[in-house]
């Protein structure tokens, strides 16, 4: 049983450079790059806001997936090895407001002042911001965005959390909307859980599905009904819960900007669906540490943005992970870390 | 010294693709190890399974492949005059043309990491451990012991322990 090896350039701990990095966020982007830079001398502080590191490899995606030993002793190794000093359940930030995940925060550091006090800094918070629809009923409890939903789960499981407040999808029916690796992931786990009936509900068809069409066949197999060509148009409710869904059938039109065929929907072909809970996972958006400015720019879709050598506009601050990218996959994560970590070295040393 | 083997074991992999990305790093933007997408959509990872009868160590007109001390197939660079008869037999499509080098490459098992200790970067960053790395008895020991795992998660997967909560 060993771990994930983030200092994999190196077996110890080189001599110091005197050099002090903080990393903010310690998911794949951030741990990698602290792999990097503790293997070449400079000394390493991590700050997550959740109680331990690994970020959505522990607290989003299923244990079946990433075994959490792998993980768990990755980053031990780069405490106890290579001196990495990690700052849990602190959230570094400046004028943000709620995200998901933020149930553990306990100590909150201003960013501008973080800045301050190190040589270099890499911002690597990830997406933690479910996108939500704008339809009736989204505030009914039963409603989850996918991410809150997994996140509690895995909490739960991590020790972190009891399972009283997880929602008790054992013999309940269960709506997840969207069809990509979270989608599915939130599909499994209500599964797992005992739900009696789990749907998916996907605006286009399978061949389009983010998550390929083997995940979603592996579904099918295990009795999620899928429901393709579908999106929904209202949460019914009764005593401020969720009862059932309104959903409406679509066709494929001409593709659009992405290149996958647009789904359009058609008039009078609504239907309802008897659920208790209902799962978003359309999405989600960049977070970073801080929501006023700071002097760095971030794109429409709200992605710091970063030059080659992935310094963002403000000089020493270095940007990785899907923070800049948008939501990916853990090694397209890793590798940007990676990256961003060689730069920040370079830039370090004044070369 | 003993054999040493570089197993993927497809069943473990969730397609995240950090083995190509560490590999992608460590060969500057080359990767030895990629992942392939199937017309149904499951990710699986091609690289060199590092033969015990490599056909390429075969096939190769100018001898320039050989077996390190840990049984790993090796391409010479110096040696390799670019026909591309071991792609042409490779079972897997491991060998890749280097334009730059206008040579062969292919995995190496990391062999560089390997002469100061360290294994191959895709095994050790693989955040499911779908990758092994080591004498082939213990990576078959440990292939065993991630399916014992599996075969006990699907029997008392949503059982309520009374007491311990729920076990998964």
């Amino acid at each position: 049983m060993k771990g994930m090896r983030f200092a994999f350039l190196c077996r110890e701990k080189p001599e110091p450079t005197g050099k002090k990095v903080a990393i903010i966020g310690a998911g794949p982007a951030g741990l990698s790059a602290a792999g990097y830079l503790v293997c070449h001398g400079h000394e390493v502080h991590i700050y997550d806001k959740l109680p331990e590191p690994g970020g959505l490899m522990l607290f989003g995606i299923p244990e079946f997936r990433i075994p959490i030993y792998r993980v768990r002793k990755g980053y031990e190794e780069l405490e106890n090895v290579f001196e990495v000093k990690f700052f849990p359940k602190t959230k570094v930030a400046f004028g943000n407001g709620e995200e998901e995940g933020d149930e553990f925060v306990e100590n909150v550091v201003n960013f501008n002042e973080l800045v301050e006090k190190y040589d270099a800094v890499l911002i690597a918070t990830g997406t933690w911001e479910s996108w939500m629809p704008n339809i009736e009923g989204v505030e009914l409890e039963g409603v989850y965005p996918a991410l809150d939903y997994l996140f509690k789960i895995k909490s739960a499981k991590l020790g972190h959390m009891s399972w009283d407040e997880v929602p008790p999808i054992e013999g309940k029916r269960v709506m997840v909307v969207g069809a990509g690796h979270t989608a599915v992931d939130a599909a499994m786990e209500s599964l797992l859980l005992g739900a009696e009936k789990v749907y998916m509900s996907y605006r286009r068809t399978i061949r389009e599905a983010p998550a390929g069409a083997y995940e979603i066949n592996l579904l099918k197999q295990r009795g999620v009904k899928w429901l393709e060509l579908t999106v929904p148009v209202r949460i019914v409710g009764e005593y401020g819960k969720v009862v059932a869904v309104e959903l409406q059938k679509c066709k494929l039109g001409e593709p659009d900007e992405s290149g996958r065929r647009r789904p359009i929907p058609i008039e009078g072909s609504n239907f309802q669906i008897d659920v208790d809970y209902v799962v978003f996972a359309v999405g989600q958006r960049p977070t970073p540490p801080f929501a006023e400015d700071v002097g760095i720019a971030v794109d429409k879709k709200g992605r710091i943005v970063v030059d080659s050598r992935h310094m963002t506009s403000r000089e020493g601050v270095f940007a990785a992970g899907d923070v800049v990218i948008g939501p990916s996959k853990v090694g397209r994560a890793v590798l940007d870390g990676l990256l961003a970590a060689e730069s920040m070295h370079m830039w370090l040393l004044g070369r | 010294m003993a054999r040493r083997i570089l197993h993927v074991d497809y069943s473990l992999c969730i397609g995240c693709e950090t083995c190509q990305s560490v590999c992608d790093f460590l060969h500057h933007g080359k990767p030895n190890i990629r992942i392939y997408y199937t017309e149904s959509g499951l990710p699986i990872p091609i690289n060199c399974r590092h033969c015990e009868k490599a056909p390429c160590m075969n096939v190769c007109p100018s001898n320039a492949i050989y077996k390190d001390t840990d049984g790993a197939v090796i391409i010479d660079p110096k040696k390799c005059i670019g026909c591309l008869m071991c792609l042409a037999v490779c079972p897997f499509g491991a060998p890749s043309y280097d334009a730059r080098l206008k040579v062969v490459t292919k995995c190496d098992m990391c062999a560089d990491r390997r002469r100061v200790g360290l294994e191959p970067a895709c095994s050790e960053m693989c955040p499911a451990e779908a990758v092994f790395f080591g004498r082939p008895e213990e990576v078959e020991d440990e292939i065993r012991r991630r399916t014992a795992e599996k075969i006990a998660r699907e029997r008392i997967s949503s059982t309520v322990m009374e007491s311990i909560g729920r076990i998964l």
